[in-house]
């Protein structure tokens, strides 16, 4: 069994950790699912089971305010929630992660993992149909996670995927001579079908957070007759049909008959383009036009906190701005600098500024207290006299010029930045802000000496160090490659063991603080005002939108 | 100007658009090649890999100097090419129903995945619609403030409606919006806070109209009002005025009959240059009530970098403003008998 257990099987050292109280519920219930134990076995564990839900009231028409982004290429979304919550209504995935981190299976019915973390068996769902009639099977996820997999098709998956299921092999040499590489799977049997309804994947390195990947927000199961195409009237096994669309203006979805799961509740759903003017949000909800903001500006807080008929949701994130810097860059190669500029700042101040509170200080460890994975360490504290002498140990004893790159939207990172280029004024940084168009510095991001960069929430602290601080990765943006940290990381993506785990990953989040390549320093808490007549709703940390869950009150 | 100094001048001002928009594609042209965003970049969008990045952009022939690049643009519009993007051999599934060869193709949006044609066309009409509406306001309201204020400059009407004028125009449009949704859409509840033209909600589409209508109207009302103020007070003291009043006329005679027509030549090309902000300048105003407009979808195209549109929508824009200075020399033609010799 697990080396990582001591021998012992993985559920039992899950039940006595949570007995010994070193793991809590929801650690409990995410990594008993994890190990394969059914979620309302889990549920029932820790004394959860049994909440029935109310009885939802049936039909109406929920419209949500949102940007309504292009969604032809499903497995190429880049827009997060934007283009996502439109499809996800349609078509599905094989995994879900609720709104409290816990990733539960959605088209699978269970998924099993081998004690070294590197065979995974899906079970597929038994009943799940497309719309069309025929059923949802095996050949069919192997083509989407093999799409998905092809580096031709540009779908972020590929980069959660590399580390594990992917190998580079020579392709020819550039234009400048230099030999090039791409990506294949690593094996040709990588994505096996068992059966009718069983696909297996072997990773060439343990990999605990397969079903979170599984949920990664391109990777939704496309009916393969579409050919990677979405559009109204395509095929999915999801609670609604797409009717309508234009980008800029409308999506609508429409209530199919016979959904395998629970619902639909509502006749449909319109997701209504608001633009990105804070006040026309506020406008549409106070006039009714909506029912709800899928996503909401802390500058809207105010105004819509007055709105009576109005409720707020609110959840805890790990969606954040890092503050990170270009390691081969000049001052910024030098790790007192560095430190220098995590003590120059009050991260609850910036917080407080940027968010207007709705958030937490972060800890310039890019892992969140809300991912199940974190491992505690120290609180930051500011200390102006000790980052105005590692400045002057390191050679700026009167501070430095430079110049901050960031993205114009959404509107609290410039509220961030500018809060942190103040505070830096006091050890003697001059940092100038240059505020770029959101396509233009999605063009640079990697590339800029010094930049802001918004991260989206991810459930799991292991999937985001993967893809940010990993020596060589293409989210790589600060060129941070520490030999160790990547065998630690390694190490805490092959372990199951959830306390064990926060410990190699409070090992992790320490090489951060220490000679991190960033400041990282608040973690904004999402929110959403929704009409008292919505029911059903829980506010998730990536603003996703289950519509099958939702339900409308009359009148 | 005789009627063949018209045909003339009509000649010139066509040959002069034609000139215009051809400068004008290749200055955009220019400007939007050399912004950070680039096109593989953005059909790729932002979490594509470096390597897939630079494949498109070899299929595309984006690296091929600017002229070169410029000249398979034009091809592409005059339909003497198809359109790189919508090449199945890339796997974009960028199709367009008129097919990849056409004359009058803008090519694809990359920030809608659209043809631009799909997009532009739509959009232009929706805010053709409110720019014809809020004319429809500017155009009597202001003339009215304008003659009412003018027929007797320093009194208590004029200073009144100079003021009030002053007021309307001073207060800018994104506030305004803000204090009549606050107004008629928060307190009283009798209009729709935003226009995002769709009746799901209930609200007519005519109501989704009148507050954009309206901050429109106010805002520009004051500015037009005070032009033709001026234009009646200029012609007022005219002496082919005292004439007419010497003669014996009443004065309701002499301001219709002799003041209103002259009065009318500056303000009216006052009121063409308003078409153009009409059409393109009114992006705050559909920003504030999300209105699916043609202002709004420049300001997403340029922030996005969207070549293809912006240089549609450039001219577009362009074209409208050189027609609407066409009308007004015709206007002006017609209005001033010393213009038509």
């Amino acid at each position: 069994m697990l080396a990582e257990f001591g021998g012992e099987p993985p559920l039992a050292s899950l039940r006595r950790q949570l007995a010994e109280g070193r793991i809590g519920r929801r650690e409990f219930l995410r990594y008993a699912v994890l190990v394969g134990l059914a979620v309302p076995e889990a549920l029932a564990e820790i004394g959860a089971a049994g909440t029935a839900r109310a009885a939802l009231p049936q039909g109406g028409t929920l419209r949500l305010g949102t940007r309504v982004k292009d969604i032809k290429n499903p497995h190429t979304y880049s827009w997060g929630a934007y283009d996502s919550n439109v499809c996800r209504q349609v078509c599905e995935y094989l995994t879900l992660t609720d709104h409290d981190n816990v990733t539960h299976p959605w088209l699978l019915e269970r998924w099993q993992v081998s004690d070294d973390l590197q065979t995974w068996t899906l079970a597929l769902r038994p009943g799940v149909k497309w719309h069309n009639g025929e059923d949802f099977t095996a050949d069919q996820v192997i083509w989407n996670l093999r799409r998905l997999t092809d580096p031709a098709v540009g779908s972020s998956f590929l980069g959660l995927v590399k580390g594990y299921l992917m190998r580079e092999v020579p392709d020819g040499t550039g234009a400048d001579g230099k030999p090039r590489t791409r990506l294949v799977l690593w094996d040709a049997q990588a994505i096996e079908r068992v059966d009718a309804h069983t696909v297996r994947l072997h990773c060439h390195s343990p990999q605990v957070a397969v079903p979170e990947h599984l949920f990664h927000y391109p990777a939704l199961m496309l009916y393969p007759g579409d050919n990677g195409v979405f559009g109204p009237g395509a095929q999915g096994t999801g609670a609604f049909t797409l009717t309508d669309f234009e980008a800029g203006k409308l999506a609508r979805v429409r209530a199919v008959k016979n959904y395998w799961g629970e619902g639909p509740q509502l006749e449909a759903i319109e997701f209504i383009d608001l633009g990105d003017d804070v006040s026309a949000g506020i406008s549409a909800l106070a006039s009714r036009q909506v029912h709800g903001l899928v996503d909401t500006d802390p500058m809207q807080y105010p105004a819509l906190h007055q709105i009576p008929f109005l409720q707020f949701y609110q959840v805890s994130t790990a969606e954040t701005a890092v503050l990170r810097v270009k390691l081969d860059a000049k001052p910024f190669d030098d790790a007192r600098v560095r430190q220098a500029m995590r003590l120059g700042l009050d991260n609850t101040e910036i917080m407080q500024v940027a968010l207007r509170g709705l958030g937490t200080a972060g800890q310039n460890v890019h892992v969140a207290p809300v991912q199940p994975d974190y491992g505690r360490v120290p609180a930051v504290r500011r200390d102006v006299a000790q980052a105005k002498q590692l400045l002057a140990d390191a050679g700026y004893p009167t501070g430095f010029e430079t110049t901050l790159y960031l993205p114009a939207s959404p509107g609290w990172l410039a509220a961030a930045c500018q809060a942190a280029v103040e505070q830096w004024q006091e050890i003697g940084l001059r940092v100038k802000l240059s505020v770029m168009p959101g396509a233009a510095y999605w063009d640079v991001w990697t590339k800029v000496p010094f930049g802001c960069t918004l991260w989206y929430h991810r459930p799991l602290g292991v999937m985001v160090l993967g893809l940010a601080y990993r020596a060589g990765v293409p989210w790589n943006e600060t060129g941070y490659a520490n030999p160790a940290f990547d065998r630690l990381l390694a190490e805490a993506e092959g372990t199951l063991d959830a306390a064990r785990r926060s410990a190699v990953m409070a090992e992790l989040e320490a090489m951060l603080q220490a000679d991190g390549p960033m400041v990282q320093p608040l973690w904004r808490t999402l929110f959403t005002f929704m009409d008292h007549a919505v029911q059903g709703f829980t506010m998730h940390p990536s603003q996703y939108v289950f519509g099958n869950q939702l339900a409308l009150l009359a009148g | 100007m005789p009627a063949g100094s018209l045909l003339a001048l009509l000649a010139r001002r066509v040959a002069s658009l034609g000139l215009t928009l051809l400068a004008a594609s290749f200055l955009v042209f220019m400007l939007t090649q050399f912004s950070p965003a680039n096109v593989a970049r953005e059909t790729l969008g932002a979490y594509a890999l470096p390597e897939q990045v630079r494949a498109l952009t070899r299929s595309l022939r984006l690296d091929d100097p600017i002229l070169l690049r410029y000249a398979r643009w034009g091809g592409v519009l005059l339909g003497l090419k198809a359109d790189p993007l919508q090449d199945p051999r890339l796997g974009l599934h960028f199709t367009d129903p008129r097919g990849a060869r056409y004359f009058g193709n803008f090519g694809y949006s990359t920030l809608f995945r659209a043809p631009v044609a799909d997009v532009l066309w739509s959009r232009l009409a929706n805010t053709a619609l409110l720019g014809a509406l809020a004319l429809a306001v500017i155009v009597p309201l202001s003339l009215a403030l304008g003659i009412l204020a003018g027929l007797r400059p320093g009194g208590l009407l004029d200073r009144l409606i100079s003021v009030s004028a002053i007021a309307m125009t001073s207060v800018p449009e994104f506030a305004l919006g803000v204090i009549l949704v606050a107004i008629f859409s928060v307190a009283l509840r009798w209009l729709p806070g935003t226009s995002p033209l769709t009746t799901g909600a209930g609200w007519p589409l005519a109501s989704q109209l009148v507050l954009p209508v309206a901050v429109l109207a106010i805002y520009d009302s004051g500015y037009v009002a005070r032009m033709v103020r001026v234009a009646m007070i200029e012609v007022l003291g005219q002496p082919y005025i005292r004439t007419a009043t010497l003669k014996g006329l009443s004065r309701r005679q002499v301001i219709l009959r002799h003041a209103l027509r002259n009065a009318m030549i500056m303000p009216f090309t006052v009121l063409m240059l308003q078409i153009n902000w009409l059409i393109g300048g009114v992006v705050v105003t559909e920003l504030v009530f999300a209105y699916p407009g043609f202002g709004r979808m420049l300001l997403q195209a340029s922030l996005f970098g969207d070549v293809a549109l912006i240089e549609a929508a450039t001219l577009i824009a362009l074209s409208i403003a050189i027609l609407t200075q066409l009308l007004s020399d015709i206007g002006y033609w017609l209005l001033d008998p010393k213009a038509r010799g």
